[in-house]
């Protein structure tokens, strides 16, 4: 709903805005449904006037259309891909997170999301030196996790620029939420980031942690409130060409598969869609392993699994061949 | 002086001929889109000039790709099978896959042109380019961006007889935030789309397009089974074809998530209903889905099954 103010264009004068509210046009909407001339003779406004001001007020407010060539153009120019640092992760993901696109991680408590989050970050941040924003729900943000992780792959002055290009905001409640990224959409995520560097991706951790609350019952808010956070990570997807990674929790369907939680609504909103569980394995308890599902994707197979250690990011290069060269993967293996 | 005066006079004539090609163009000129796809509308009713067609269906289950497998077929050149018309998309919700868009142009175009090896690569990224170019996208974000948009988008049509078909992804995109918006008042909920769908209709009657329109099925049907049965059990009123049976109809066939939610202005305005769900996992594991086409020129429901490669939409 856009109200009309007096001044909003030039010739949207006072009296103008008086007469129309008289006549029950009180928003821009109103006024673009409405019949000029009807009008016209309704408020004794001038015909030519009220045309002006109403195209002016379109042109303002319309979004206009782009040839899909010019776009396609747009596209292949800025588009990249951001490894997350894991080579089954980024198997699934069809080489990694995609700028302009939303990523969901769903899965259970323990499930290793948000260490997941931490090693995609300490990815960007080192290895390909770009700024990470990492909006922390849940206060399993630690620095000194992340600490870990650079320790074992850099030196001391590296660790500490890697550390700097890492943004963290906090945010508990919904508000916050969409009070923190209406003011990155704002001010630019460029200001947001320091330590040099663009802004290749934003990190919220966990976003059904803030929603999960306020859905349920009879009001409408909650969802309202959900859709609005959606709108607004689309618009900075879209905007500043970034990746976003967002983490959700699981609930299990009619016929017991898991699925990502928030409902159906939420389930339309991300692009592609990854569900972590821990690796079945008899007799070791307290694993590392993971699997990973790709639930949803506009460029793979769906159903496709693959199976990765959380510890991957914290180990050099020698390392991980070893570690993944003992490992064969079951790709056959029953759901 | 006289051959100025001829000049004028032919300059004059030649914008009369304009204006008497435009008239035409928007009186009848808009190429049909009947035989667009035979595997998922019914014989025959295919949709024409002032049809909309409601692309129904939870996440995942094939509305997007069955959308660009018809996009594409209206803007591909007629000698590789297409209709050669343009089309303008409205994304509501950012969900516009352009990379996407192009695998399936690109593996249609190289299907037709794999006698011709040589040149057929730079050739084909110019034939992509040439299809890229018959399609408009606009994003919009609020409902009464979408509302000034398409007020704008009319004139728009009326100047461009090529521009056949109007895709809308997805229309139900901003419900929730118009709903708590509205506060109590339904009819102030459903304000904007009501205005949307009015705006549509005069649109549909004036330039003769067809619209494309997919909504989210997010609402859960808790109809009991009963009474669905019993709905099924009155074939006098499937035969009559009035707007309300056929829709009566077409939920006793649907999925849980078929209930329809949005305002009764958008109802009114569906000719065309395909409702998608998803099938199971076949041996060599690809997805199978299902559309179910229901309009209201025909009595029952037209089902087709198809998976999704690397190329787009399969039918089976």
């Amino acid at each position: 709903m856009v109200v009309l103010r007096d001044g909003m264009c030039p010739g949207s004068s006072e009296e103008m805005v008086v007469a129309l509210r008289a006549a029950d046009i009180t928003t821009v909407e109103d006024l673009l449904s409405s019949d000029t001339e009807d009008l016209a003779q309704k408020c004794s406004v001038s015909y030519k006037a009220l045309l002006a001001v109403r195209r002016v007020l379109l042109a303002q407010h319309t979004a206009f259309p782009v040839s899909g060539d010019d776009l396609y153009e747009d596209l292949i120019s800025s588009t990249a891909i951001v490894s997350t640092g894991n080579s089954s992760l980024d198997k699934l993901l069809d080489s990694g997170l995609y700028t302009g696109e939303l990523t969901e991680l769903a899965g259970g408590p323990g499930s290793g999301k948000t260490q997941v989050c931490f090693g995609v970050t300490v990815n960007i941040s080192y290895q390909l030196k770009q700024s990470v924003i990492y909006i922390d729900s849940t206060g399993g943000l630690s620095a000194s996790r992340l600490l870990q992780i650079l320790q074992k792959i850099c030196k001391l002055e590296e660790q500490m620029e890697a550390l700097q290009r890492i943004q963290v905001y906090r945010v508990f409640d919904i508000f916050s939420l969409i009070d923190c990224l209406q003011s990155l959409q704002c001010t630019g995520l460029q200001r947001a980031s320091a330590g040099g560097g663009s802004v290749k991706a934003v990190i919220v951790d966990s976003v059904s942690a803030v929603i999960s609350p306020i859905l349920g019952g009879k009001q409408n808010e909650g969802m309202s409130m959900m859709m609005q956070v959606a709108g607004v990570l689309k618009t900075i997807v879209k905007d500043f060409n970034v990746a976003v990674l967002v983490t959700n929790t699981v609930t299990r369907d009619c016929n017991g598969n898991l699925k990502a939680g928030l409902g159906q609504s939420w389930s339309h909103v991300p692009r592609t869609r990854i569900i972590l569980q821990r690796f079945e394995s008899p007799g070791s308890t307290c694993s590392s392993l993971r699997t990973a599902t790709l639930a949803k994707s506009s460029r793979q197979p769906c159903l496709l699994k693959e199976e990765f250690d959380l510890q991957c990011w914290g180990r050099s290069e020698d390392q991980l061949y070893e570690v993944s060269g003992k490992r064969k993967l079951e790709k056959n293996s029953p759901y | 002086m006289r051959v100025v005066f001829l000049t004028e006079m032919t300059t004059t004539i030649a914008k009369m001929m304009e204006n008497g090609a435009q008239l035409f163009a928007r009186l009848d000129g808009r190429r049909s889109l009947k035989d667009i796809e035979p595997h998922i509308f019914p014989d025959g009713a295919g949709p024409v000039q002032g049809d909309v067609v409601e692309f129904h269906g939870t996440e995942g289950s094939g509305k997007t790709e069955t959308l660009f497998h018809l996009v594409s077929h209206c803007i591909l050149p007629v000698d590789r099978g297409g209709l050669e018309v343009e089309v303008m998309f409205v994304d509501t919700d950012y969900h516009f896959d352009m990379l996407r868009l192009v695998t399936v142009l690109e593996r249609r175009l190289g299907e037709e042109a794999r006698e011709e090896d040589g040149v057929a690569a730079a050739e084909s990224e110019v034939q992509v380019r040439a299809c890229l170019a018959r399609l408009y996208v606009v994003h919009c974000s609020t409902s009464v961006q979408l509302l000034l948009t398409l007020h704008h988008l009319e004139s728009t049509f009326c100047s461009r007889p090529a521009l056949c078909l109007l895709v809308i992804d997805s229309i139900s995109a901003f419900y929730w935030v118009d709903r708590s918006g509205g506060g109590e008042s339904v009819a102030k909920q459903e304000a904007n789309l009501r205005r949307c769908s009015e705006l549509l209709e005069r649109l549909l009657r004036d330039c003769r397009i067809v619209v494309f329109a997919t909504t989210h099925a997010i609402m859960r049907n808790y109809r009991h089974s009963g009474q669905a049965s019993t709905a099924s059990l009155t074939p006098a009123a499937a035969e009559t074809s009035s707007s309300s049976s056929w829709r009566q109809w077409s939920s006793t066939h649907a999925s849980d998530f078929d209930r329809p939610y949005l305002s009764r202005a958008w109802q009114r305005l569906v000719t065309h209903r395909l409702l998608f769900s998803k099938g199971e996992v076949t041996q060599d594991k690809k997805q199978l889905f299902s559309a179910a086409c229901t309009t209201t020129r025909t009595v029952g429901a037209k089902c087709s099954s198809f998976c999704v490669m690397e190329g787009g939409v399969q039918f089976l």
